[in-house]
């Protein structure tokens, strides 16, 4: 991590909660009556184990790992809403946490006077709430309930407002913890728009989430914790590709030989044994750079003769979007005979993909459809590239421009 | 002076303490349709009770009359006491989602629960007033300049509350029972404090134990400059300047301390 000082640095954070926290109050008579201390220091559930990291301004993290992992913890950590027992925390800049949405709110008083207090609660002055008070009714699309008590709002309504004031509140950390899983499909669209709006103007994200195909897919970095300590820290992809096999593992659930945790259905008449994703030297990689050239390779074998089949490969995004997707018989090809072992290759000059993580689905199946061996997310691969963009298309492109337009060197 | 830092991150955070006070009072009154009328019958009625119950069925004090006038105001100011502790004690329990959710100072709710029951005292204030205006015209009081020291007194009562509820609503987080303890102890002090009765009425053997009691002077105070209209005496002042300070400087060490634990617990 060269450049400049982290937005967030992490060193040593342990954090242990006190045994009876929650269940059982004391009370001050027996505090008062009974001679021993406080039982502090006697152990406690250790939430978070010696966790260290840093994260560069306008990086954006991810947090994954099992319930109870430490990752909320971790959250109040970066928020301060708790202090680590031991370690240290650090972040740089005015931070907004989307913990709870609209978790300041209250009941009988109208969405107007909600946003003042949300906005105070996160640091803005009253003239900043002002400022932003339009954009944030806008976004959250309440103008005609403003002036409603908030209790007559419906649960996405909510939600919505919520998001909006934290998103309008200029952090330069964002910590967001499982907020689209509340909202609907709309919603949560515009926020994921609003995330992409952040990281473009240099803001750091941390994103907890169980959705690990958003993580992978929004996040460049994660991280993995894994009973309160630092299972791994790397490139998004990587991170929840490792931690999925952990999980299919501990389940006992690997069906499949592949890193996907896809689904295989087919009859068996002709199947797919291995399927490969070669960079421009031939090379298996899971990591491409956008623009260079690659092929989609599977090794076929039909044990009988057949002379109807097709092969498909299909690239979506983790969240499940169909980015590109053709098969044999799309291209014009017309089967004869498929029998043994086959190789089969889909070579592409130029995957001109987006930066992220895309899932691949490869299929071998009967001119009507009827599949064989049918394999989805059979495996993951990243796509970096040095220029940002948004959306999943990253063609080679130039700006060119005349006039009295200058640039800076 | 790290222990007294309650006190600068509440009055770093005043504009968010403004905003939920009013939110306390916009709450508290948005449900009902007299809104915030009640503010003025609440204490009207108390009036009219008192001003009836001593005239019809007890014999009110022959030292202090009218005696209605004299109870109003001790009552009113006693009100805010006991209301803003034990909304203090209640401040964690009622905020807790902001408090295990937002980055919000904690110092704020207490501060919050004193403020709106300040306010509440403040909206009561002018039937106070107009009582006076009656008495006066009544024959029974002469006001004087005196009636300009209570915003000081109340102002001292205030900051001393404040000091209390930091400690009590820290305390609460912690221990289950706080709640009574402190309701106890305000019906205990609300008879050993020259509330009902002037300070006068207690033999003069027995008055410094009175004394002693951090509430007597403040409600010395209110008889003095609502009541009788006489300046309040130089002990008095004494006595309020020091409860004021070492009720916030107890109060905010013990907030310092419970600090941490207080999103953890509560």
């Amino acid at each position: 991590m060269s450049g400049p000082e982290p937005a967030i640095a992490v060193a040593g954070a342990t954090k242990i909660y006190r045994r009876y926290a929650r269940e059982s109050h004391g009370t001050l008579k027996s505090a008062l009556l009974s001679r021993r201390r406080s039982t502090r220091g006697e152990g406690g559930v250790v939430a978070l184990d010696g966790v260290s990291f840093t994260v560069a301004p306008g990086e954006s993290l991810g947090v994954i790992g099992s319930n109870g992992s430490g990752k909320s913890t971790l959250l109040k950590l970066l928020a301060s809403i708790v202090r680590p027992t031991r370690g240290s925390v650090a972040v740089r800049g005015r931070l907004a946490a989307l913990l709870e949405l609209g978790a300041g709110f209250h009941p009988e008083i109208s969405g107007r006077e909600n946003i003042e207090i949300t906005g105070l609660l996160l640091g803005l002055t009253r003239k900043e709430i002002a400022a932003r008070f339009d954009e944030v009714v806008r976004f959250a699309g309440i103008e005609e309930f403003l002036d409603a008590p908030v209790k007559t709002y419906s649960s996405g309504m909510a939600v919505r407002l919520g998001f909006a004031i934290a998103a309008h509140s200029d952090p330069d950390v964002l910590l967001v913890d499982e907020v689209l899983a509340v909202g609907d499909e709309a919603f949560a669209h515009r926020a994921l728009e609003k995330f992409s709006e952040f990281e473009q103007a240099g803001k750091t994200l941390v994103f907890v989430s169980h959705d690990l195909g958003l993580v992978a897919e929004r996040c460049r970095r994660a991280i993995w914790l894994d009973h309160g300590r630092l299972a791994a820290d790397g490139p998004a992809g990587e991170v929840v590709a490792r931690y999925r096999e952990r999980v299919a593992a501990e389940e006992g659930e690997r069906r499949t030989a592949g890193a996907g945790a896809g689904g295989r259905i087919g009859s068996g008449v002709a199947s797919i044994e291995v399927v490969r994703l070669l960079d421009r030297e031939g090379r298996p990689t899971s990591r491409l750079r956008s623009g260079e050239a690659a092929s989609v390779e599977m090794v076929v074998r039909a044990p009988e003769a057949i002379s109807d089949f097709v092969f498909g490969v299909q690239i979506s995004t983790v969240s499940g979007t169909i980015v590109f997707g053709t098969n044999t018989a799309l291209e014009g090809l017309r089967p004869e005979r498929l029998a043994g072992d086959a190789r089969v290759a889909l070579e592409i000059p130029a995957l001109d993909l987006a930066p992220g993580v895309y899932a691949l689905d490869a299929a071998v199946h009967a001119r009507d459809g009827a599949p064989y061996d049918y394999r989805r997310d059979v495996l993951r691969f990243e796509v970096t590239a040095e220029r940002a963009g948004t959306g999943v298309w990253s063609p080679a492109r130039r700006w060119s421009f005349s006039g009295g337009i200058r640039w800076k060197e | 002076m790290t222990f007294l830092s309650p006190l600068s991150r509440t009055w770093a955070q005043r504009a968010l303490v403004a905003a939920l006070v009013r939110r306390e009072l916009a709450a508290r009154y948005r449900g009902g349709s007299l809104g915030f009328l009640w503010s003025f019958l609440n204490p009207l009625l108390l009036l009219l009770v008192y001003a009836t119950v001593f005239r019809f069925v007890f014999a009110p004090r022959a030292d202090v009359r009218p005696y209605a006038l004299f109870l109003f105001g001790g009552v009113l100011v006693w009100g805010f006491v006991s209301s803003a502790l034990l909304d203090a004690v209640e401040t964690f329990r009622s905020n807790g989602p902001l408090l295990r959710k937002t980055t919000v100072a904690p110092e704020v709710f207490p501060a919050a629960a004193v403020g709106a029951r300040l306010v509440h005292l403040l909206l009561a204030l002018p039937v106070l007033g107009a009582a006076i205006v009656v008495a006066t015209v009544r024959g029974g009081v002469v006001p004087g300049a005196a009636l300009l020291e209570f915003p000081i007194v109340l102002a001292l009562l205030a900051l001393s509350v404040f000091g209390a509820a930091l400690a009590v609503s820290a305390l609460s987080v912690h221990f289950g029972d706080v709640r009574d303890v402190v309701a106890n102890l305000l019906t205990l002090a609300f008879f050993v404090t020259p509330v009902l009765y002037p300070i006068e009425a207690v033999p003069e053997r027995w008055r410094w134990l009175l004394r002693a009691n951090p509430f007597a002077s403040f409600f010395s105070g209110v008889h003095d400059t609502l009541f009788h209209f006489r300046p309040v005496a130089s002990s008095d002042w004494l006595w309020m300047a020091g409860t004021a300070a070492a009720a916030l400087a107890v109060g905010a060490a013990l907030f310092e301390r419970l600090r941490d634990s207080l999103a953890e617990e509560a």
